[in-house]
């Protein structure tokens, strides 16, 4: 992690005083077993090059940021790229330009504008090039990128994700810094990244002069505040904006389906208790819970983090008149859990597709048999609807293991029934006289004389 | 008169006071027949709980009789709960105690008849019958007298009692009016214990398939003699486990075999619950013949036609008593101390040792819960109690091999359904076993079947919810706790093969405990091999480790074996160390396909006589699983720190020109980006293009099973030759390249081998005892510890991790915790296998790989 400020014209030799570093000298500091270091390449009355860089201590860095015990946790990018951390070393060390606070003498050269050229990297950035341009050239910048060598015996990968940039314009040495100072981080890619309250006051000061006028300002402060509390709450508001038509679809369809399930289980003659498997952060368990004669649901879910979000869900609206909070039960399809046995309804929405088909049979066969609810409701894809979303040969969903057509579904659940059931096929969404509605439901209702 | 004494129990003497209980006892002490510390008596608890053994009201006022009455009361009743404490005690400890009250009163002797029953031993009574001249002579001669009118009270309610004193449900009572002539004929051992001597076989249930008895006896070295017996050159004897007769071809045959050689002392039987039936018939008794039972009538009534009546009725009374008389179990004594315990059914810990009806019924039936719609009853799991070191042999309920749960052994294997007939030889633990030459039984509801129905059944959840404890032969109990539990739940419920075919997940495997003591390494087969010696392994191999992502192949003879074997018409599965799919569904059933025509093609299948083969494997080239990684990590990695270590040496280049200060600095630089050149050379080492499964190569290091047996017990080297049996088979299959380490010489030749392969930015090598399990001073020694090159150790701990500075720190770790969870898990790996082999339920099966599962989630430094 380094930059280089080269700087050619009449008086470039201020800079050492403005940069407060004598250029007859090596400067290195050390922080936490990071050495922060600087050297001048060339220094004379009309071209001077300041290289300021960091060697830091891998050990460290990979202890300090290690959360997860996982191998990138200790090959990572972070001893090499610029970033937070290389701002943060920046202005321990370049805090009299940056500031401009030189000595007495020389305060009326800060406000000078020189002619630099700025060379820093490598940068990991997920940024494209032209959001690069974007960003430096409303400064005055010509901007130019460089990527580093991707060669290899392999085909791993057609574009190095290393990147170096070059900024060729003129400015004052304290504005390029701050600028440099505050954008660093906008490109930088790190996610386990953390800024303190000082940071952001930091970044409002070194960014007053410039960043209000800029057209990418909006941009820039969600990057660089995008680990804020502040910025969290933005991003909420952004949620309830418009969202697009595909998805509005699939939102819409959702309720559709909730709809129909609460319709079917109200049509129940037995449903005091129910069992959601599969329930995922409990959206319809939820609904559930406000239908009228339910006095038990149980939200089965295997996965840990699914079943948190449905407790915060659950959590929240406990306190509701008429609703009966819903149980989360750590369970799955692939074991025998006698908690399941003898329940009035067991539904499975938008589950089965999630399932290798040859293992169905079992988990039905463990429902069907001896769980023995009174019905049982399942939703699944209709294949044949899939025209209409224009998919081809696509699955709804990546993780969808298959998708029916209406007669691949019925055929399926009769093969399944023990004879112990009655079925009953109906269709969610709206209906295509050809391949009829986006989602199918089988309501299999135990008979009487079992 | 003779007075016969239980091995274990209680003898409650009954009689007046005078009538000659202690005196009888303290003869019996001074004979040495019984210990003082047997006896218990009422006047010593008296004293121990009041100092007072006697307390006189003769011939005081009414008010002070009253009260010393009432003081005497409260002195026997805590007298007595003591006492009866210490008697039920000794009981549960199977000992003989010795009652010494008066015991005139019915329910004074139900208290010590009811201690008996609960503890399961016998109680006797011994009553002394003396005449009310001789008990008054005797009191006028006491220091304390009781006086006369309590003796001559005490001696009208013996007069009273004594005719009830038959009917109390004691095992004997004796009657004794003088003391003279008694002889007492004591048990000084246990009547169930058996010493192990020079081994004993324990026979599975036989149900009359006389012709595989005599085929195990003969593959067990049994040599029929002159007398027609079966005897063993060492001295070896045979345990029937009862069930000897009904159901199948010949009863009669098999249960005179028994009759003969238990006569001269070549065998032993237990009762069973066929075997008591048989008895009861024979007796006379009311009962229905059937399960198989109405062929023994058969055999009989064709006996009296060959034979005729008087010959057939001395059969019957001869097998009648034979059948009677059979203990309900055997414990087996090794050198004095008993550890092994051989019974029917089953057994209670409690139970052990003792005989009673309870006990008996119990080691017939087992545990039984009711019966089901069809009348038959439920067995209950009896195993999951038993607590003790003792291993429990037991039989009736067949499986279709020999399985161990919790310290118990089943082994019939139900040779009269088809099975096989098994013994289990003690003290060598090994099993024997004859194939059944057809099925006798032509029951519609054969055992054998109904297990393998419901093998495959989904394991109950709630076994493993809240956390769950396995017992592993190789390590005993290793408990996994809820945390880990659930995370591994939901990998099951999304990520992994179906639970049916994960059978196996490979241990975690530590490096050295120790960090090599040369300067410039790491890691260094030195310490390996040294910690090897250190816990006395003396002969290892060292095996090259392959760079690429492990694999677990299971490959089926045909589609119908797998879907027999794992519920799933297809030629295989393979799947990475967290039991997810390793090919897509397409490039997996490629490779099965052409791996299984390779091994049909070699006979692989009928060689071996197996319908599976389990491999342990590195599949290769690492890219082929790590791409991503591979891409977004090392490679990202790479660019970033030679883009930023190259322009830095330039620009120290340009600067060392005119600034001697940097000089350093640019040697520094100089350094580094060579160790980003190493880096990035390292990581590609391990990758290749792959265009079709042409590319693909497998290493499989550890043949782990075949489908009737696993390969645990062969040394690494056998492992290593089936490798290279396999490479010659198909050409995905590649050689693993190995040495042995046995002397000063071999070790140094397998370092220099170390080195110069390192030295090439090969992994390194994995060094294991010989033995695949290896323990020392009895405990299972690490079951494999890699040795990483140098070179390689750059994608593992960072470019620079050879700076002094760097490796310095990095020597301080610690791999503790990983040695601690490869055994924990190997020994899983181990168990979980084996049920899989013995066609165990898939909740057995699965209880092991979900362990293992478990213990991944726990948290561990990565780079170990």
């Amino acid at each position: 992690m380094q930059l280089t400020i080269q700087a050619t014209g009449e008086h470039v030799d201020v800079l050492s005083y403005l940069l407060a570093k004598n250029p007859n000298n090596r400067y290195e500091r050390t922080n936490n077993g990071h050495l922060i270091r600087m050297f001048y390449n060339r220094f004379t009355s009309k071209e001077v090059e300041v290289t300021f860089f960091v060697t830091p201590d891998p050990i460290a860095l990979s202890r300090d940021h290690s959360e997860r015990y996982d191998i990138t946790s200790y090959i990572n990018d972070r001893e090499f790229v610029v970033s937070s951390i290389f701002c943060s070393f920046l202005r321990s060390a370049l805090g009299t330009a940056l500031n401009g606070k030189p000595k007495e003498e020389y305060i009326p050269w800060v406000e000078h504008q020189f002619t630099f050229q700025f060379s820093f990297g490598p940068i990991a950035s997920d940024l494209t090039d032209k959001q690069i341009e974007n960003i430096f050239q409303p400064l005055g910048y010509d901007v130019e990128i460089n990527y580093g060598q991707a060669e290899y015996q392999v085909d791993l990968r057609k574009k190095s994700t290393a990147r170096w940039i070059t900024l060729n314009g003129t400015t004052t040495l304290q504005a390029g810094l701050r600028q440099l100072y505050v954008l660093i981080p906008v490109l930088d890619n790190y996610k386990h990244y953390y800024i303190d309250e000082k940071e952001v006051e930091k970044i409002e000061r070194f960014g007053k002069d410039w960043l209000n006028n800029h057209p990418k300002r909006e941009f820039i402060l969600r990057r660089a505040l995008r680990f804020k509390e502040l910025y969290r709450s933005l991003e909420i508001e952004g949620e309830l904006k418009p969202v697009p038509n595909k998805t509005e679809n699939r939102i819409r369809l959702n309720e559709l389906r909730y709809e129909k399930i609460i319709n079917y289980v109200n049509k129940c003659k037995y449903k005091e208790s129910i069992v959601d498997l599969g329930s995922g952060e409990g959206k319809l368990a939820v609904r559930l819970g406000f239908v009228k004669g339910v006095q038990e649901i149980l939200a089965v879910e295997p996965s840990e983090g699914e079943t948190l979000k449905a407790m915060d869900r659950f959590e929240k609206i406990k306190e509701k008149d008429n609703f009966v909070q819903p149980t989360p039960v750590m369970s799955s399809l692939f074991y025998y859990d006698e908690r399941l046995k003898n329940k009035d309804i067991i539904i499975l929405c938008e589950v089965i597709e999630h399932i290798d088909e040859h293992r169905l049979p079992k988990v039905m066969k463990t429902i069907l048999v001896d769980y023995q609810p009174k019905s049982i409701i399942i939703t699944t894809p209709n294949k044949e609807y899939n025209q209409i979303y224009e998919l081809g040969e696509v699955y709804r969903h990546p993780d969808h293991r298959f998708e029916w057509t209406r007669n691949e579904f019925q055929d399926w659940c009769v093969e399944q029934n023990p004879g112990t059931y009655d079925l009953v096929f109906d269709g969610i969404g709206e209906e295509h006289p050809t391949y009829g509605c986006p989602t199918q439901l089988c309501l299999f209702s135990r008979k009487e004389d079992y | 008169m003779k007075i016969t004494l239980p091995y274990a129990g209680i003898v409650l003497l009954i009689g007046p006071s005078n009538s000659g209980k202690s005196t009888f006892i303290q003869r019996l002490i001074e004979e040495n027949k019984i210990h003082a510390s047997e006896v218990v008596s009422s006047d010593d608890f008296r004293v121990l709980v009041s100092d007072t053994d006697f307390i006189d009201w003769k011939q005081r006022p009414k008010d002070e009789a009253d009260n010393l009455y009432d003081q005497y009361q409260i002195i026997s009743r805590e007298a007595f709960s003591m006492m009866d404490l210490l008697i039920e005690k000794r009981c549960k400890l199977n000992k003989l105690t010795f009652v010494d009250a008066t015991h005139l009163h019915a329910d004074d002797r139900k208290r010590y008849i009811e201690i008996a029953r609960n503890n399961h031993v016998p109680i006797v009574a011994v009553a002394f019958d003396v005449n009310q001249e001789t008990l008054l002579e005797r009191d006028d001669l006491r220091e304390k007298p009781r006086g006369k009118r309590r003796i001559r009270q005490q001696f009208q309610t013996f007069k009273r009692e004594k005719r009830f004193i038959k009917k109390e449900g004691y095992m004997a009572s004796f009657f004794i009016s003088g003391t003279n002539d008694i002889e007492i004929i004591r048990r000084t051992n246990n009547p169930l214990e058996l010493d192990v001597a020079n081994g004993i076989d324990v026979i599975g249930d036989i149900h009359g398939c006389y012709d595989e008895f005599i085929q195990l006896l003969e593959k067990l070295g049994y040599e029929k003699n002159e007398r027609d017996l079966y005897v063993h050159p060492e001295g070896r004897k045979i345990l029937s486990l009862g069930d000897i007769m009904s159901r199948g071809p010949h009863s009669l045959k098999t249960i005179q075999f028994f009759l003969r050689h238990v006569q001269a002392s070549l065998g032993f039987m237990i009762d069973s619950n066929h075997g008591w039936k048989i008895a009861r018939w024979l007796d006379g008794r009311k009962v229905t013949l059937n399960h198989g039972d109405e062929l023994v009538e058969e055999e009989f009534n064709k006996f009296e036609q060959e034979h005729g009546e008087e010959k057939t009725k001395e059969l019957k009374q001869e097998i009648k008593e034979f059948l009677f008389h059979a203990p309900s179990h055997y414990v087996l004594l090794k050198n004095g101390v008993p550890t092994a315990v051989c019974t029917h059914a089953g057994i209670k810990d409690e139970f052990i040792g003792k005989q009673s009806h309870l006990v008996s019924d119990f080691c017939r039936y087992g545990d039984t819960d009711g019966v089901d719609e069809s009348g038959k009853p439920i067995r209950k799991d009896w195993t999951i109690s038993h607590r003790t070191s003792q291993l429990i042999i037991w039989g009736h309920d067949p499986r279709p091999k020999p399985i161990i749960t919790n310290n118990t052994i089943n082994i019939d294997q139900g040779v009269v359904f088809g099975g096989e007939l098994s013994a289990f030889r003690y003290p060598e633990k090994t099993f024997v076993s004859i194939k059944a030459k057809e099925d006798y039984s032509n029951d519609s509801r054969n055992p054998l079947k109904e297990w393998e129905k419901n093998r495959l059944n989904p394991p109950n959840i709630g076994k493993y919810i809240n956390g769950f404890s396995v017992l592993s032969e190789e390590l005993g109990e290793i408990h996994v706790p809820k945390k880990h539990v659930l995370p591994a739940i939901d990998l099951v419920s999304h990520h992994t093969v179906p639970m049916e075919e994960l059978v196996y997940i490979p241990p975690t495997m530590s490096p050295s405990p120790k960090p090599s003591a040369l300067d410039t390494y790491l890691e260094h087969p030195k310490e390996v091999i040294d910690y090897y010696l250190s816990m006395g392994v003396e002969k290892m191999v060292a095996e090259k480790k392959h760079m690429g992502s492990r694999g677990i192949l299971l490959i089926f003879k045909d589609t119908d074996t797998a879907l027999q074997a794992i519920g799933r018409n297809t030629l295989g599965t393979i799947y990475t160390r967290t039991g997810r799919k390793f090919f897509d569904e397409e490039t997996e059933k490629e490779i099965l396909t052409k791996l299984n025509q390779s091994l049909i093609a070699n006979d692989y299948f009928s060689k071996y006589n197996t319908e599976y083969v389990l491999l342990d494997a590195e599949i290769m080239p690492w890219n082929l699983k790590a791409k991503e990684l591979i891409s977004n990590q090392y490679a990202h990695v790479s660019e970033n720190a030679i883009l930023d270590r190259a322009t830095l040496k330039n620009k120290l280049e340009t600067a060392a020109r005119t600034n001697q200060d940097v000089i350093d600095w640019l040697a520094e630089y100089e350094s580094k980006l060579e160790n980003a050149y190493v880096f990035q050379e390292v990581f590609q080492k391990y990758c290749w293009n792959v265009d079709g499964i042409n590319e693909i190569q497998i290493a499989p290091f550890h043949v782990l099973a075949h489908s009737k047996e696993t390969f645990f017990h062969k040394p690494h080297t056998w492992h290593m030759e089936m490798n290279r049996e396999f490479a010659a088979m198909d050409d995905i299959f590649v050689e693993t390249e190995f040495k042995v380490i046995e002397d000063s010489r071999s070790e140094e030749a397998v370092i220099k081998w170390w080195e110069e392969m390192t030295a090439d930015g090969h992994e390194g090598i994995v060094i294991k005892p010989l033995n695949f399990i290896s323990r020392y001073k009895g405990k299972l020694v690490q079951p494999a510890i890699k040795v990483r090159g140098r070179k390689y150790l750059h994608i593992i701990y960072g470019m620079d991790y050879l700076l002094p500075e760097n490796l310095k720190r990095l020597k301080e770790r610690n791999v503790g915790k990983k040695q601690k969870l490869a055994l924990k898990e190997f020994a899983l790996g181990v168990e979980g296998i084996k049920r899989f082999v013995n066609r165990e339920q898939l909740e057995r099966v699965h209880e092991c790989v979900l362990g293992t599962l478990a213990m991944e989630s726990d948290p561990v430094d990565p780079r170990l």
